[in-house]
């Protein structure tokens, strides 16, 4: 039992006013070196701990301290890990999944908001937030007419601070841009890092699928909007280094995929790739098992696999290795090195998520973008 | 006399008109943004501080000019360019396993009489390769020079005169911070230094940096990575035996004594001095008159404040 808790109980069930003393002054979950421990305070037939992360059970019980109504489960969870979770509350019939109360800390995404656990050590990187000394870059909205779809969709596009149309600047395509903006802090991570002159001054459009799922799963249609219409509009609408070492492409989960499928149909376009936690599921031998969703991603995973081909430079990868994804995303980097790619490859402590792909950003933006920090002293 | 004004980053903190006040004339005042590369012309918040006329000496833009046009020179220039990169890779892979070296014996324990020589000889060993380096450097400019002189190029030969002529109006030249080799490799091009040791000169970051003996690339959080401090070229030679560290807070790890107190004794006899923003040290006639903010490294790897002397 976390120390605390055992302090809590050591005289036997402590009363109300103790435990309302308790929760107010514990920071919860209760970190522990490697031992976290969850808390639950409420009435409940049961309390399980639902966190969706490869190599847990994604429901677990929550044990009741007798006497009160606390609810509590310890879990090792190695140093520097950070994972999402809620509690799901049994009542009778009724099951529901709530964030935990007695937790601030919160990750959202596109399905609503997640109680975050910050395991031992684990840090938010200062890169990913607001540093007033940074100069701010800026968003517009742009439209383009798109022939692959046959219709005019939105793109936003992120300028530098101190943009001047008489520059040249690299550009990097992002799948998925509005999410990385609102759950990955993307422009604040563009502007510190810029400031900080991590990576060089560069020009970011952000599209956004409106059915991701098919657009992103290795569709050909997709990857011709992506090079014919949204690249030329950018090199005509904005001052762009036109050559493919300056052009990069990016996306997490499917929008990996997508990043992966384009630049391997279109060689010679994007020389940089960002793929954080790409969904590269295929199956060596009968029928994979992740669902009707990934048919097409597999297809184009087994034929990539079969004529890899691809001509990118530098390709910077990560995954989480409590998502199960991991496994994919280790085997494909012996394959694209074999191309004479140049990879690198990150595993984080992490899951599935948007904050994992922001605490990512610094080390694979700057490694395929290299800034001038080492030689400029402004 | 001429003095010496450098600074730190002028951001957040903007200290120029402090220095400028000092020497302000009334007359034109002379830029060197170079270092600020293609954006070498936005000068605009220079001039809302200092409230004179500005002359932008453009060498960023001149250089661009004299190489387009001068065949020769620039495939001297470009020679000399492989050579010095080749000259800073080898540097740097002896650097990087005399560095280790050197750490770890500054950090082992062990019986002081034993220990101390050793760890006194691993410093003395960085210090040869650095002036072996800077040696090699400098033998590498007197070729380029030396071929540069041979070809007289009549373009480079104009405008020095013209820059030299514009500078005559001036009594200060104010140097920018920006890419330190872009705008060391300019002031070269065109034979400033001893022009510009003449004048007021008010320098800060990368600008401050040039005006040494020797100049230090230094950074130990960048996102790939710690870097060992690389000795990258000579300097202008305008205030010697000092290394000038522009942006300390943000550039080294001073929470690593080993580290710090490595830095200090591997580039002694100079004397390793901080410029963070809103500092100010000023030189004159051979001697630090003044300093504001400004701490030097010492052999333990702590900072102290430094004092005119």
């Amino acid at each position: 039992m976390n120390p605390a808790l055992r302090k809590l109980v050591r005289k036997g069930a402590p009363g109300a006013a103790e435990v309302d003393n308790f929760v107010s002054n514990a920071t919860f979950p209760l970190v522990d070196g490697t031992d976290v421990t969850f808390v639950y305070r409420g009435i409940g037939d049961a309390v399980y701990l639902r966190c969706w992360i490869a190599g847990l059970n994604t429901a677990q019980p929550l044990q009741r301290l007798e006497g009160t109504d606390l609810w509590a489960i310890t879990i090792e969870l190695p140093e520097k890990s950070r994972i999402e979770y809620k509690f799901e509350v049994v009542n009778g019939d009724q099951r529901e999944l709530v964030l935990d109360p007695l937790n601030d800390v919160l990750a959202h995404d596109p399905f609503g908001a997640n109680s975050v656990c910050q395991g031992y050590r684990y840090k938010r990187p200062v890169w990913t937030e607001q540093d007033d000394e940074t100069r701010a870059g800026s968003l517009e909205r742009i439209e383009v007419e798109s022939k692959a779809f046959r219709e005019r969709r939105d793109i936003q596009v992120y300028l530098p601070a101190r943009f001047r149309k008489n520059r040249r600047y690299p550009l990097v395509v992002v799948h998925d841009g509005p999410d990385y903006l609102r759950f990955a802090a993307l422009k604040t991570v563009l502007d510190n890092l810029i400031h900080r002159l991590e990576i060089p001054q560069m020009i970011v459009a952000m599209t956004q699928s409106p059915d991701r799922l098919t657009e992103y799963a290795g569709n050909d249609a997709h990857a011709k909007y992506l090079v014919n219409d949204v690249v030329p509009l950018m090199a005509d609408k904005y001052p762009l280094i036109d050559e493919p070492h300056a052009r990069g492409l990016m996306g997490a989960s499917f929008g990996g995929v997508a990043a992966l499928h384009a630049a391997w149909l279109h060689p010679g376009v994007f020389g940089r790739l960002l793929l954080q936690s790409g969904s590269f599921a295929f199956s060596d031998l009968g029928a994979h098992q992740r669902g009707p969703v990934f048919d097409p991603v597999v297809r184009f995973m087994n034929e990539f696999r079969k004529n890899p081909g691809l001509q990118a430079e530098k390709i910077y990868m990560c995954c989480g290795i409590y998502e199960s994804l991991i496994y994919e995303n280790r085997s494909l980097v012996p394959q694209l090195q074999a191309q004479g790619i140049n990879i690198k490859f990150e595993e984080a402590r992490d899951a599935h998520n948007w904050e994992n792909w922001r605490d990512r950003l610094r080390n694979g933006l700057s490694w395929l973008f290299p800034g001038p920090v080492w030689m400029v002293y402004e | 006399m001429a003095g010496y004004f450098l600074l730190g980053p002028q951001r957040p903190v903007v200290n120029l008109a402090t220095p400028f006040g000092a020497v302000d004339d009334g007359r034109s005042v002379a830029v060197v943004s170079a270092g600020w590369q293609d954006a070498e012309a936005d000068i605009d918040d220079v001039h809302e501080i200092v409230k004179r006329p500005l002359v932008d000496l453009r060498l960023y833009q001149r250089a661009e000019a004299v190489l387009g046009s001068e065949a020769r020179l620039r495939e001297v220039y470009r020679e000399r360019q492989d050579r010095l990169q080749e000259q800073q890779r080898l540097y740097r892979l002896r650097l990087r396993q005399s560095m280790l070296a050197a750490r770890r014996l500054l950090r082992a324990d062990g019986d002081p009489a034993i220990l101390e020589p050793e760890q006194r000889h691993a410093i003395s060993q960085q210090r040869a390769l650095d002036r072996h380096h800077l040696q090699r450097i400098s033998a590498i400019h007197g070729d380029a020079d030396s071929a540069i002189a041979d070809i007289r190029p009549p373009t480079l030969t104009e405008h020095i005169a013209e820059i030299a002529d514009v500078l005559s109006g001036c009594v200060t030249v104010i140097i920018t911070g920006g890419n330190v080799a872009v705008l060391l490799n300019r002031l070269r091009l065109f034979s400033l230094g001893p022009l510009l040791a003449q004048k007021n000169i008010i320098a800060w970051s990368a600008g401050a940096m040039v005006l040494a003996d020797k100049v230090v690339l230094f950074h130990d959080n960048t996102p790939q990575g710690n870097r060992d401090a690389e000795v990258f070229d000579v300097g202008l030679g305008i205030v010697n035996d000092f290394v000038f560290l522009p942006d300390v807070k943000h550039r080294l790890d001073l929470s690593d004594k080993v580290r710090t107190a490595l830095f200090c004794r591997r580039f002694a006899p100079a004397t390793c001095l901080t410029l963070d923003s809103g500092s100010l040290l000023h030189y004159e006639g051979g001697h630090v008159a003044a300093a504001h903010g400004v701490r030097r490294l010492s052999r333990t790897g702590t900072l102290r404040r430094m004092r005119a002397r």
